[in-house]
């Protein structure tokens, strides 16, 4: 039980470093990027302003102070729950982030879930039809698949459905005034999900299929053939058990990945989203928007992996005892135990 | 005594990126109930090959190419996937080589053994459970009720043999391989293993395919030996018939090897070169090459299997009423060997 609460205190200093640590670059990156941040706040009325404006503009947004000056302040502010607003919505960051981020979570989770499901299904069928001509075919097909690019199979799904046979939306989280209906969120989800899906499907199902045909390569497979168990309960049983801790180690790791491609995919379709947002927050220098964007996003990157290791440990005996709970042979009285 | 397994002309193949190699060749053997076999031979002689295709677990490029394997006069070589996974571990069960490997190593070797024990008989999972605790303590495993729940990584590796012997035993099968058990142990768990199988052997009047390339470890555990090279039976005989009267070059070979001879040839302390290959096994006898006693028709002409009593026969040459007489090379020190 100590032992526990230790190693969860460990992982939540970690956590507060690595947030640390990832503020700070942020921060200097943004302000060191070429581009000019009045843009966002003023919009078009910039070109109209004169350099005294500006001047006094750039003062009253403390962008003139040297940039540590700036992290300070807004780490003492970020302490107290103040984020600050966004140049370019003039609202509180956290109140724009509010209205939005339901979307994204909807949008990444559904795809991050199909995409893993659909993946290990596929990569188990391959294996299980290995160098059969099936599985060459998807194979061949998945690789192509690999190849194309996510923006591109977005214009022509969206050509395809939505202008020539005007089937589904081609952008939005749902039609205007609609929030809760359900059947309109489905609508606009499918195409965006339909991209994700097939732009990182078959990279995850080609690793499922690899590593099960490797792991039906295992001795233990051989014995449990001798036992008489039939093919599938050898791979559902027993291979895929072995193969699940990477895979959920795979799967936390891609989490940027995948939420990489759904911040892509939501530009393409115009989806509401944190990555709209971050697009938008990027390209007009919207500082305190940005920062905790980014925040956001790597604390998720981060609690993703923690959460792997805590799988991982949970499914496969031999990690919790590599931490140091003692292993123990046959000259182990077994009765000293517990 | 009617035969339990039966094996005729058997041939497998592998096929490999340079060819199809013909790992077994010809074999024919019959193996009695309560009997115990053993298959001697250097390494690649296609000893584990022979056994997988009796268990039909060969490798996937792996297949049978030609012959019959008889179960209780039932052909099995013809059978269905699912009717053979009834035979497997029912029937026919099989220990490997490296305990380290053979079990899964996520799962609690008492459920291991359970599946084992489930797939064929219909019983609770609690009378299942309490059957593999027996498995567990017919093996010799102390505190069997403990380390039921416990993980092959808590288990030392004559440990773990011992475990796949009570997976391969947990449902009374006829036949037993047993793929060179031993092999990966040191020497005292070596004595104890060989002890465990010769042991429930006499327990269950289990018939024993035992395969090795030590002749010493299967003296006192068979009654029959039969020697493979290159894919093919070269010798076949009782215990007594290949210690004491071997006629093939190539078990003098491995005879020399024990301590126990006292080998007045220098030239069979060691066998000399290389097996052949057996993508394009060679004409003749494949053993000429390395045959210091190989006579000028061993090189076009495969000898066939000389008789040499009811129970002995051998492939060479030099069993030919024409061939030159050879004294074999082997003398014992003192009869050790044999019990
Ligand atoms: N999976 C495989 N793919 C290709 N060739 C194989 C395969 N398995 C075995 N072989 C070949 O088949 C032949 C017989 O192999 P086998 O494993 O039966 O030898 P063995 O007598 O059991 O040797 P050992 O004492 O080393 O176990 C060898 O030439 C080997 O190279
Ligand atoms: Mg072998």
């Amino acid at each position: 039980m100590v032992d526990k609460i230790i190693g969860i205190s460990k992982k939540v200093i970690q956590l507060i470093f690595v947030t640390f640590l990832l503020s700070i670059i942020v921060f200097y990156m943004a302000r060191l990027a070429p581009g000019d941040p009045l843009v966002s706040y003023f919009g078009e009325g910039v070109e109209r302003m004169g350099t005294a404006q500006k001047l006094e503009a750039i003062e009253k947004l403390g962008l003139n102070r040297p940039i540590y000056e700036q992290y300070f302040s807004w780490l003492s502010n970020a302490f107290h729950g103040k984020f600050g607003i966004s140049y370019k919505y003039k609202q509180d960051v956290l109140s724009v982030i509010k209205d939005v981020y339901i979307n994204t979570i909807i949008l990444g989770g559904l795809s991050f879930v199909l995409t893993f499901l659909f993946a290990l299904l596929l990569g188990i069928f391959c294996a299980e039809n290995e160098d059969k001509l099936i599985d060459k075919a998807i194979c061949k097909i998945g690789t192509i698949t690999t190849c194309v690019p996510a923006f591109w199979v977005s214009l022509l799904l969206i050509l395809i459905f939505s202008i020539n046979l005007g089937l589904l939306p081609s952008s939005g989280a749902y039609a205007i005034g609609q929030s809760k209906s359900i059947a309109s969120r489905i609508k606009h989800l499918i195409l965006p999900l339909t991209v994700l899906i097939l732009n990182h499907l078959w990279y995850y199902a080609y690793m499922i299929r690899n590593k099960m045909v490797e792991e039906m390569r295992q001795d233990y497979v051989l014995l449990c053939k001798v036992k008489g168990l039939d093919k599938k309960r050898i791979i559902y049983k027993h291979c895929l058990r072995n193969i699940m801790p990477s895979y959920i180690t795979i799967m936390a790791l891609s989490v940027p990945h995948i939420l990489g491609g759904t911040y892509v995919v939501e530009k393409v379709f115009s989806y509401p989203g944190l990555g709209t947002l971050c697009f938008e927050s990027a390209k007009y220098h919207d500082y305190n928007m940005l920062m905790v964007l980014c925040l956001i996003t790597g604390i998720l990157v981060v609690i993703a992996n923690m959460a792997a290791q805590a799988i991982n440990e949970r499914i496969d005996p031999r990690m919790k005892h590599d931490r140091g709970e003692k292993d123990w042979n046959n000259n182990t009285a077994p009765g000293t135990l517990k | 005594m009617g035969n339990l397994l039966e094996v005729k002309n058997l041939f497998v193949s592998i096929n490999t990126k340079e060819g199809e190699l013909q790992a077994v060749r010809n074999v024919s053997f019959s193996l009695k109930k309560g009997e115990v076999l053993a298959i001697l031979g250097e390494s690649g002689s296609g000893k584990s090959i022979l056994c997988k295709s009796l268990l039909q677990i060969l490798p996937k490029n792996g297949f049978i190419k030609n012959g019959e394997i008889y179960l209780e006069g039932r052909e099995l070589t013809r059978l269905p996937e699912k009717s053979m996974n009834k035979i497997r571990g029912k029937e026919i069960s099989m220990i490997f080589q490296d305990p380290m490997t053979v079990l899964n190593p996520i799962i609690p070797v008492g459920q291991q053994i359970m599946e084992a024990v489930l797939t064929h008989e219909k019983m609770s999972k609690l009378e299942a459970k309490k059957r593999s605790i027996e498995l567990l303590m017919t093996v010799g495993i102390d505190y069997p009720e403990k380390r039921f729940y416990q993980f092959p990584f808590q288990f030392s590796g004559g440990m773990r043999q011992r475990i796949a012997i009570a997976i391969a035993i947990a449902c009374k099968p006829k036949v037993l391989i047993a793929d060179e058990p031993t092999t990966a142990l040191d020497v005292s768990i070596q004595r104890q293993i060989l002890d465990l199988i010769r042991e429930l052997q006499v327990k269950f009047g289990i018939s024993i395919i035992f395969i090795t390339h030590d002749l010493g470890v299967v003296a006192n555990l068979a009654q029959r030996i039969v020697v493979m090279y290159a894919g093919k039976f070269v010798e076949t005989g009782t215990t007594e018939e290949i210690f004491y009267d071997a006629r093939h070059p190539y078990t003098w070979g491995l005879l020399s090897s024990l301590p126990d001879v006292d080998c007045d040839n220098e030239f069979l302390s060691y066998i000399p070169g290389m097996p052949p290959n057996l993508i394009n096994p060679p004409e003749g006898d494949a053993f000429a090459p390395r045959n210091k006693y190989a006579l000028r028709i061993d090189y076009y002409k495969e000898p066939p299997m000389f008789k040499i009593t009811e129970t002995h026969s051998a492939a060479t040459w030099l069993l030919h009423k024409d061939a030159p007489k050879i004294e074999s090379p082997i003398k014992f020190k003192e009869c050790r060997v044999i019990r």
